[in-house]
């Protein structure tokens, strides 16, 4: 199942935007401007995070590279194609449950593959081994109705990883969880973009998750939604740490999140 | 120290807003306010407040229905209407479910059969009796027909709008996970919405009751419908109260066992709450 893509290697471009922009009809001859002129790269198996004040157009910008919106205009390239439309190589999860709650747990992760064609043996292995990476084995007979909010953004996120995808695209998947299970989940998707190998894309606009997760940082200004600044966290010396405690403690944390902080000031003045 | 606020819900009042109530409070209710209506009843007929020959009293119709069953054959009558009731709700299903759920994914879909499905739905169905009489004469055909008329386009029209209530996040996941269009339809938008097809089927389905008893005593010399208008040319009040609490007591069943129904098959919604 495991497509190989020979071409690019960890650390190589694999998504590009190039000049986006997505103006939306309103009716009445009236249209809006979201977004105006996004241009950024993402590397392969890295974590993008796209941060901004709401209403800036993170989500318009994820939704065109899942394929669920088109641009007005602008390039949208994912490993040298064009992206037109969605596909099993750019899955989504999304800030509110999507979970099948006809299926169990195992049903819904083995949905993507069903869909796909492989073969039952082979879906009911990487499903159970995509259950365990979230922590849900105990659960995988269970049905989504059954489980807490977090534990039903693991079971979106372990359905897309068994999936395969080429990305792995999150739109505030972590947005209406309390407090300390959005800390928790925060530390499993590090774990998970260890141990998976998947390049990510997600959306948020809380800064402390930004910058614990991201290897880059989109920000975004709005009015129309453009691509403000592009910063990489260069204080985790290139690491991936998973204990978010760690993170905050390390020297050059606080001073990124006062840069950003600034930054969503100057938009929110802009009001 | 007394917590003033259990304190105050020791002392629990019968009507207490958004309160739950005990099994045992559901229970005497329910029988309470039958008791209150048959005595009323009873006192009415019992003290000559009101004609007997109009209003028979409640023990006097109860004899009557146990009368019809054991010696007269009624079961046969209600045999025939269950029958009726069941074939033409099951046709109106069949033909409302599939164009329902076809409509609510398909806007194209819509936009073709919606403009003559509502037309329809504000003719009332009744109004067809005559030519549907005309057409297929005295057999089982205008009775099948009229309760298809009556159920057929508000039951398409339910399921299309709890069809378009699917959250659009589900198909959009779907469509990230490489699903296409028919897999989408079948494995995501039915599923989704069959829970609430089924609460649609049960209302609907006592509308249907409706149709019928209209079906048979304008058109019929079977069936319930029929019997009490028999009776009413002799003036067996009594009779036509028994068709009246038949009928009540298939209705509630019927309606019991769609409940039941939909707990066996989305067990995973007894889960919620
Ligand atoms: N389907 C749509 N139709 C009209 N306007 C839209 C639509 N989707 C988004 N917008 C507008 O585009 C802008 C960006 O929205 P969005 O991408 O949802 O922002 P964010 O995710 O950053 O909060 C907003 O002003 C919003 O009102
Ligand atoms: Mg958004």
């Amino acid at each position: 199942m495991a497509r190989t893509n020979e071409t690019i290697a960890p650390g190589e471009t694999i998504l590009s935007l190039q000049n986006i922009s997505k103006s939306f009809d309103l009716g009445r001859g009236r249209s809006v401007e979201a977004i105006s002129g996004v241009s950024f790269d993402v590397k392969k198996n890295d974590i993008c995070v796209i941060l901004g004040p709401s209403g800036c157009g993170k989500s318009t910008v994820l939704r065109m590279i899942a394929g669920l919106e088109t641009p007005t205009s602008g390039l949208l390239d994912l490993e040298g194609r064009q992206i037109a439309g969605p596909g099993r190589d750019r899955g989504m999860v999304f800030q509110a449950y999507t979970s099948f709650d006809w299926l169990s747990v195992r049903k819904n992760v083995e949905f993507g593959m069903k869909v796909n064609q492989v073969p039952a043996s082979e879906r009911r292995e990487r499903a159970d081994h995509f259950i365990e990476l979230v922590g849900l084995t105990k659960f995988a007979d269970a049905y989504p109705t059954q489980l807490s909010g977090g534990m039903r953004q693991r079971v979106a996120i372990a359905r897309t990883l068994a999936n395969d995808p080429e990305l792995l695209l999150m739109d505030e998947p972590f947005g209406a969880l309390d407090a300390e299970t959005r800390w928790h989940m925060q530390e499993l998707l590090v774990e998970i973009a260890e141990t998976a190998n998947t390049t990510i894309v997600m959306v948020t606009h809380d800064i402390e998750e930004a910058i614990f997760l991201a290897d880059q940082i989109v920000f975004m200004s709005r009015h129309p939604g453009r691509v403000k600044e592009e910063i990489r966290p260069e204080f985790k010396l290139g690491e991936r740490i998973a204990d978010k405690e760690k993170v905050i403690s390390l020297e050059g944390y606080s001073a990124l999140e006062r840069h950003i902080m600034r930054l969503m000031r100057e938009e929110g003045s802009k009001e | 120290m007394p917590d003033p606020v259990s304190d105050k819900s020791s002392r629990r009042k019968i009507f207490a807003i958004r309160q739950p109530v005990s099994r045992f409070q559901i229970i005497v209710s329910a029988i309470g306010i039958w008791v209150v209506f048959f005595g009323i009843w009873l006192l009415a007929t019992e003290t000559g407040a009101v004609n007997q020959l109009l209003v028979p009293a409640p023990q006097k119709v109860l004899v009557t229905i146990y009368e019809l069953f054991v010696e007269r054959g009624f079961a046969s009558d209600v045999g025939i209407s269950i029958g009726r009731v069941i074939v033409a709700f099951l046709a109106a299903s069949l033909v409302a479910i599939p164009l329902g759920v076809v409509m609510g994914a398909f806007p194209a879909a819509e936009a073709i059969f919606n403009p003559f499905v509502s037309a329809w739905r504000y003719l009332p169905a009744p109004s067809f009796i005559p030519v549907l009489l005309m057409w297929f004469g005295t057999g089982e055909a205008p009775k099948l027909a009229l309760l298809f008329i009556g159920v057929v386009f508000f039951l398409i029209t339910l399921v299309m709008d709890h069809t378009k209530n699917v959250r659009n996040e589900l198909i959009e996941t779907a469509l990230t996970l490489g699903a296409g269009r028919g897999t989408i339809v079948r494995s995501v938008i039915l599923p989704a919405v069959l829970p609430n097809i089924v609460v649609a089927m049960r209302q609907m389905l006592a509308v249907t009751w409706t149709y019928l008893v209209i079906a048979e005593i304008v058109a019929s010399t079977t069936g319930i419908g029929a019997m009490m208008m028999r009776a009413r040319r002799f003036l067996h009040t009594d009779e036509i109260m028994a068709g009246i609490i038949v009928i009540g007591v298939l209705g509630l069943t019927f309606d019991l066992l769609f409940d039941r129904l939909h707990r066996w098959l989305f067990p995973y919604l007894q889960e919620k709450r």
